[in-house]
């Protein structure tokens, strides 16, 4: 009896979940069928107008909030199926899960026409995943080719048009960025006035390591996930595999890691953690620069810094931030956020259309970046975007954050007022690298890259955040690095920038 | 007559056939029907030429692995990783569970086999941080309360490779023995208990019990479970080498095997070809492996042989 009551519970609690599995399923049809429908009914009463709305897909990242997207897509889609007759969808995700994700992405298994790309849109091209938009562009995009002009570059490989840069600063350098309080309050103000080089900075991190035990005087920006050099003075041109140096002054593609520079960073870095500067586990920590000041744990760090970057990172640090640039800014080879469209996308010529009004319209680019107003999120009277009263970042329901250009919404509160015009003059009258606009096609060399990375990973990490002495190391490093082929990737990319500078 | 005598057969066990369908199934559609993707080992996919269509580019995409000066180094370490793990993880399940076997409070071997299954419910990221926090240069336990009041100069275990290979293994063998001797525990259980009362009365001790009757009435299960683990012996735990070590790169020489190579060079790149290459790799040279396995045991002991 036992034994059938507990047989007849088993597929009782079976049949439970398959029908739950069946429920959860209608849920999500059912909930898309009168967006379909509606989009059906209204391309069918369309038709007579002879304008047929084409319904395109957005994937983005965020660490933002998302809740209440589908309201915002309402308001957003009044918009473009008036302008474009486009009708847009976004699916959002978080930022982790997306970097997880993005190559399954490019597999082209998914249903999706636009995608953003983190760190190049070079993966894109090489697994045939980006649309040409050549000729689409000058057809549909005219206003983001007005507004980008030399920039657009940013997005081609080989003259073909492949994604859209986003605009943002592009011109930028090394720097130290640090906090501005604890400077003042033991009164080193003259002394980081006197920084030039990195070498400088050592009597900083020297005074700050005696008056505060507790801090970490000299942190990586990202933990151990990044290399501490990753935003260098140099010109990377894509991957580290041979660079130009001194911002992209020169045309000579050269080996960063025999240069007497990079020697000459590792050896400040070293001295740095054998005399305490840095922390004896800065190798294996993960926690970023961010998390660590937030906690009054770290004092300084290296990065890609920029007329904004103070601002910035007073924002996201919360504690008064600024910063010693190591060199004037430059633009370099080519931003690190791209949209592309990808190649199975159905809908080409409308995805780009969007874009093009997504980069002009000022109330659509808020709307997407910060949801409606009244609804999540109010103006102050200076005209900055701020939360609701009695609302914060984890109660408001939407706050994307996402742009493909910045200048185009409000500003928020914290932000820089005058952002968009110095943005502008930045960009417009900051030296730009010889390389700018050059993109490194890796396909001939993909064996090597694998190499490369995997020396990389031994050595890279711990000669740039001074674990490794250099005195040993990087000569070790070098020669691997050789043996792995660095000097074929070298020879492939100077032909290739050769050929580039050409055209 | 013998067509009749199949369908006989057919219809005497139709009803297990018809519960075997659902895994059956299961297996054709989840295992089976994938394995058509191992074409893209061979071609350098693109979105537009899709899984079928992209361009044949033969054993191209093999060359990464065996051009690489560290291919000697990552498949050492997968192997003998893999063989001292195999070796002592047998050896210690055994043990571990011929001991709780002989416990004989029911309430006691329950508390002493959850405490000991515990650890493999632990993610690995939890385990890589609480190897941390004994490990760690500055703050770890052994640097911090073993080594500095004795006066010692602190290790920095993170950029020595000599402790890595004990470490590893330890943290292994830490996390699976748990899992592993359920299954022996549970053959221990099914041994006729009558088999120790005759040892017994003819004067066996514990000792011979546990080599005479326990080991051998275990083979079948030890002879299953080790061809299966060859199977994967080219194949690694990701988890354990990747972020056990913390990534720490200083000590790759010790934690670096073809899935570690395969993640690192490939994760900028992001190249279907290679990566699918690399699976192909592993899953044809395991499945050598078993065969070659089986095959030793077939002409050792016949009828211990899986098939």
């Amino acid at each position: 009896m036992k034994k059938k009551f507990l047989s007849l519970l088993l597929s009782t609690v079976m049949a439970g979940t398959i029908l739950a599995g069946c429920g959860s399923d209608e849920g999500v049809t059912s909930d898309s069928t009168p967006a379909a429908t509606n989009a059906a009914t209204e391309s069918g009463a369309g038709e007579s107008e002879s304008k047929e709305i084409e319904k395109i897909t957005m994937y983005l990242p965020t660490s933002g909030k998302t809740d209440d997207i589908a309201t915002v897509l309402e308001k957003v889609n009044e918009i473009t199926t008036e302008k474009i007759g486009v009708e847009l969808d976004i699916k959002t995700y978080e930022m982790g899960q997306w970097f997880q994700q993005y190559s399954l992405f490019l597999s082209g298994t998914e249903d999706v026409d636009v995608l953003v790309n983190y760190g190049g849109y070079l993966n894109a091209v090489s697994q045939g995943a980006a649309y040409d938009l050549t000729d689409l562009l000058p057809e549909y995009g005219q206003d983001i080719i007005a507004a980008e002009g030399e920039f657009l570059k940013g997005g081609q490989v080989e003259g073909v048009q492949y994604a859209i840069p986003i605009y943002a600063s592009y011109a930028w350098n090394m720097g130290i960025i640090y906090r501005k309080d604890v400077v003042e309050e033991l009164g080193l103000q003259d002394m980081v006035a006197n920084v030039k080089t990195l070498e400088d900075w050592g009597e900083v991190l020297a005074a700050v390591k005696e008056a505060k035990p507790d801090m970490t005087p000299f942190v990586t920006n990202n933990g151990n996930q990044a290399a501490n050099f990753n935003y260098g003075t140099w010109d990377t041109l894509g991957n580290v595999y041979g660079v130009l140096m001194d911002g992209g002054k020169t045309k000579d593609v050269v080996d960063l890691f025999e240069t007497d520079e990079y020697a000459g960073l590792c050896n400040v870095m070293h001295s740095w953690y054998v005399n305490g500067y840095t922390n004896k586990d800065i190798q294996t920590q993960t926690d970023s620069f961010t998390a660590l000041t937030k906690n009054d744990a770290a004092f300084s760090t290296l990065g890609q810094t920029d007329f904004n970057t103070p601002f910035y990172q007073s924002t996201t640090c919360q504690k008064d931030i600024d910063v010693v640039m190591l060199g004037d800014p430059v633009s370099r080879t080519y931003n690190n956020v791209t949209y592309t469209v990808m190649s199975n996308s159905e809908h080409p010529e409308a995805a780009v259309k969007f874009l093009n009004l997504w980069f002009t319209d000022p109330e659509l680019g808020t709307l997407i970046k910060y949801g409606i107003e009244g609804v999540h999120y109010q103006l102050d009277e200076n005209g900055m975007g701020c939360y609701l009263e009695g609302q914060n970042p984890s109660s408001c329901t939407y706050h994307l954050g996402s742009a493909i250009n910045n200048t185009n919404a409000i500003r928020w509160t914290g932000e820089n007022p005058d952002y968009s015009e110095l943005l502008l003059e930045s960009n417009n009258n900051s030296p730009k690298s010889v390389a700018l606009g050059f993109s490194f096609n890796t396909e001939n060399v993909t064996n090597e890259i694998t190499q490369l990375d995997n020396v990389c990973s031994k050595y890279q990490i711990g000669l740039e955040c001074g674990a490794l002495d250099p005195e040993t190391d990087l000569p070790k490093f070098i020669d691997e690095l050789k043996s792995a082929g660095l000097d074929t990737v070298i020879a492939e990319k100077q032909a290739q920038l050769d050929a580039f500078l050409a055209q | 007559m013998k067509q009749k005598n199949i369908w006989k057969q057919i219809r005497k066990y139709l009803p297990f056939y018809i519960m075997a369908l659902p895994a059956v199934v299961y297996f054709f559609i989840n295992n089976y029907i994938p394995m058509g993707g191992l074409i893209l080992a061979f071609e350098k996919y693109t979105v537009k030429g899709g899984i079928f269509g992209s361009k044949k580019v033969g054993f191209d995409n093999f060359k990464f692995l065996f051009k690489s000066s560290d291919a000697w180094i990552m498949t050492r370490n997968t192997l003998l990783y893999n063989l001292v793990f195999i070796i002592l993880g047998t050896v210690l399940a055994i043990v571990v569970a011929y001991l709780l076997h002989e416990l004989k409070s029911n309430m006691s071997r329950k508390v002493y086999q959850t405490l000991i299954l515990f650890p493999s419910l632990l993610s690995i990221i939890i385990v890589s941080y609480l190897v941390n926090a004994i490990l760690a240069g500055d703050t770890g336990y052994i640097n911090m309360h073993i080594l500095k009041p004795m006066g010692l100069e602190p290790i920095a275990f993170y950029s020595e490779k000599k402790w890595w290979p004990f470490f590893l293994t330890f943290v292994h063998l830490w996390q699976i023995t748990g899992t592993n001797c359920i299954l022996y525990l549970a053959n221990m259980s099914a041994i006729d208990p009558g088999l120790y009362e005759a040892a017994s009365l003819d004067g066996a001790g514990r000792w011979h019990c546990f080599t005479k009757i326990t080991i051998p009435c275990l083979i079948p299960t030890i002879i299953t479970l080790t061809i299966l683990a060859v199977g994967k012996i080219f194949n690694s735990d990701f988890g354990l080498f990747y972020q056990v070590p913390l990534n720490s790169g200083a000590i790759v020489d010790v934690t670096q095997t073809i899935d570690t190579y395969v993640y690192r060079g490939l994760m900028n790149t992001a190249n279907m070809g290679m990566s699918a290459a690399a699976c192909f790799y592993q899953s044809v040279v395991g499945f050598a492996l078993v065969l070659i396995t089986n095959a030793l045991v077939k002409k050792l002991s016949k009828e211990n042989a899986m098939f």
